[in-house]
């Protein structure tokens, strides 16, 4: 009975390479993201993304090629916000489940550990969140970002804050130890210095801590601005820390995550009046080309399929799916997608220009940001009566609040 | 300089959060020997009982924290004569079968928070979370958070409490009993099995509550739990595992070690310092700070 099994077994195993590249009528999607662990909310919040335009896609009968429609199927694989478990889930989707091309992991440690995977596979990927500017500096010809780094936006915040009266003139600049955060506390430090901005402090912090009592080292050197770089949770217990012991400065600038509905729905009221960086909101004038006409109609499907607002890394990611969707139309590839029709597609994702509802997807070619969207232009957001406004440095923009209002006095 | 009076004050209220977190653990230690991987996971599920009943009521979190304590007791009640299943086997390893249980609860606890509560992280709103003391003397200041005193002043009463309970009455009696040697005390009429019940129960109550406290203080949320579970094993083994009367010292130096290396020297560098710490107190004396631990 045993051998039996174990010949059925070794005959599955030597069958198996046979059914690769058989044919399919529908796209087969690799996710790599964060679905658990200390990332999983923005992992989650990519995922929503991507869900988003699978569904738009399959409702609109799916990827149009060749006058036929190919749904377009994803399969999900858990980087539980670890690098290596994120390399081997790439690696696991590539080689056994054979999909067509990946949507790319929420942060930017674990894009950097997945990356190097794909280009060894030659399988595309664009991840609709990572943000540091290392990942393309390294110019990886398979990997993709609709999301531009953060020394490309991360500068644009402190200048609009440079420009308020009376200016800032010094600040307190700290990041948590990841690779985003830490970019982002680089960039908002570069960029200060250019802006006339005395950085009285610059420090990198280990990630998840109560930072209180630095806060309360920082309360001492009494600086206009303080910013700072990490994710949700740790934004969120700042902010609290800074509550606690009653220290408001001037303008108290962030990142990603202030855009994020739990932020406002943890802090309620101290929520107010924080600063941060993004490139998409629900009010950003867009015209649409591929499934969403605006991003109005964009965050009301999001609200539709979620209930929660949608922010601009869960546009992105759908942006992701768009981008790949127009590049695939365009080579005219129907699935699977042999390694030639991978190269083709790599060519043509560096050729797609498009107007989405997210704005201009058009990827660099060369240079520092290469493989990452210079479409966009970044825009700072404030958070006003619990909504993200943007106030800067769109021609639309909103009057910021500055100074920030003490807490006593909320 | 004129930093240090906070400096000083921060760390003494930061170790009152981890003498709370490891308190209770310690003592389950002394008495079941076990090493339980879910204490952060206990302190995750008080933390969000807190927030749902918080949000249920509109109480403050301060006065629901009786009732997350009873619900969490009996639960710790109720799970504990399965501990004790694994840990009093006659095969293999109990010791290394209770590690393996509790880290596997652990996930499994971390797996169902994410997903009934989701991925967002939360806060748990208090009428005393915005309020602060604040001193000015020269160029000396202080600022004590309301919030976090109350923390100080619950981690107090809850280690002079479970002190009065080991060391004042009938229970504590049987408890340090059961913890010097199981079968003399059992000779002696001391029922193992409901006592340790009542230990873990004790021990998943005050973890719940503690949870509030941190939810209160700092945040919520699914992912919050391995850290606290790093730092109660820092608290204890520094302490020495199972001497419930190191753990506020141990506590109080760590959470002070943090603080001056936050605010004085690179704050890049804290955990190194803390974890350089506590090896270097274990070369010198294995047993803990007070060479009491077991």
């Amino acid at each position: 009975m045993m051998r039996r099994i174990f010949a059925a077994l070794a005959a599955l195993v030597v069958a198996g390479p046979a059914f690769a590249g058989a044919p399919r009528d529908y796209f087969k999607v690799g996710v790599v993201t964060e679905l658990s662990g200390d990332l999983a909310t923005g992992g989650n919040v990519t995922k929503r993304g991507y869900d988003l335009w699978a569904q738009a896609v399959n409702e609109a009968g799916g990827i149009a090629v060749g006058g036929k429609k190919y749904p377009v199927k994803l399969v999900y694989a858990d980087a539980q916000s670890n690098p290596f478990q994120g390399a081997a889930a790439a690696e696991r989707l590539i080689t056994q489940e054979e999909v067509d091309f990946l949507l790319g992991p929420y942060s930017s440690g674990v894009t950097l550990a997945v990356a190097p995977v794909v280009e060894k596979y030659k399988v595309p990927m664009i991840t609709g969140s990572a943000e540091s500017p290392l990942i393309w500096r390294q110019k990886f010809l398979y990997t993709f970002g609709t999301i531009p780094p953060i020394n490309f936006t991360g500068a644009s915040a402190i200048q609009t804050l440079a420009a308020l009266s009376p200016a800032p003139k010094t600040a307190v600049i700290f990041g948590s130890n990841d690779t985003f955060s830490k970019a982002t506390a680089e960039a908002f430090e570069a960029a200060a210095k250019q802006s006339g901005i005395k950085v009285v402090k610059f420090n990198i912090v280990p990630a998840g801590q109560d930072l209180t009592p630095l806060m309360s080292a920082v309360k001492g050197l009494r600086p206009d601005l303080v910013a700072f770089g990490g994710h949700d949770e740790e934004l969120i217990k700042l902010v609290k820390g800074l509550h606690q012991i009653d220290f408001a400065p001037r303008a108290l600038l962030m990142h990603y995550g202030v855009t994020e509905p739990a932020f406002v729905e943890a802090l309620k009221g101290d929520a107010n009046e924080v600063f941060g960086g993004a490139v998409w909101t629900e009010t950003t004038p867009t015209k649409g080309q591929v499934l969403w006409k605006d991003a109005p109609s964009y965050a009301a499907a999001a609200v539709k399929a979620f209930s929660v607002p949608a922010d601009y890394t869960q546009a992105g990611s759908s942006a992701a799916g768009i981008a790949f969707q127009v590049a695939v139309e365009r080579i005219k590839a129907t699935p699977p997608l042999g390694e030639s029709a991978r190269a083709e597609l790599v060519k043509a994702l560096e050729a797609v220009d498009v107007q989405t509802f997210y704005g201009r997807v058009k990827f660099a070619t060369e240079g520092e940001f290469y493989h990452s969207n210079i479409g966009l232009s970044p825009l700072t957001v404030q958070i006003q009566a619990g909504k993200v406004a943007v106030v800067g440095p769109a021609k639309n923009a909103m009057k910021a609040q500055y100074p920030m209002t003490p807490w006593s006095k909320r | 300089m004129e930093l240090l009076p906070q400096a000083l004050m921060d760390g003494v209220m930061l170790g009152a959060i981890y003498i709370i977190i490891a308190v209770a653990f310690s003592l389950v230690y002394g008495v079941m020997h076990v090493i339980d991987f879910a204490v952060g996971e206990w302190i995750m599920f008080g933390a969000f009982a807190g927030f749902y009943l918080n949000r249920a009521t509109g109480m403050d979190p301060f006065l629901l924290l009786p009732a997350v304590f009873v619900v969490f007791a009996v639960l710790g009640y109720l799970l504990q004569p399965v501990i004790q299943r694994v840990l009093s086997g006659k095969k293999g390893n109990p010791l290394l079968m209770g590690l393996v249980f509790t880290f596997g609860l652990s996930l499994m606890f971390r797996g169902l928070a994410q997903t009934f509560f989701g991925f967002y992280s939360l806060s748990i709103p208090s009428r005393f979370s915005t309020g602060s003391f604040f001193f000015e003397k020269g160029s000396f200041f202080l600022t004590v958070s309301h919030v976090r005193l109350a923390g100080l002043v619950y981690a107090i009463a809850i280690t002079v409490g479970l002190q009065y309970l080991l060391k004042h009455t009938d229970f504590g009696l049987g408890v340090r009993a059961l913890a010097q040697h199981k079968d003399a005390a059992g000779l002696m009429g001391v029922n193992n099995r409901r006592t340790s019940a009542f230990v873990y129960a004790i021990y998943v109550g005050v973890s719940a509550m503690t949870g509030v406290l941190i939810g209160t203080i700092l945040a919520v949320s699914a992912k919050m739990a391995p850290e606290y579970t790093i730092f109660t094993f820092f608290v204890v083994v520094l302490a020495g595992m199972g001497y419930l009367a190191g753990v506020p010292a141990a506590a109080f130096l760590l959470g002070i070690i943090q603080s001056l290396f936050l605010i004085y020297l690179d704050p890049g560098y804290t955990l190194l310092a803390v974890f350089g710490v506590l090896y270097l107190i274990l070369l010198v004396s294995p047993t803990g700070l007070f060479r009491k631990g077991v």
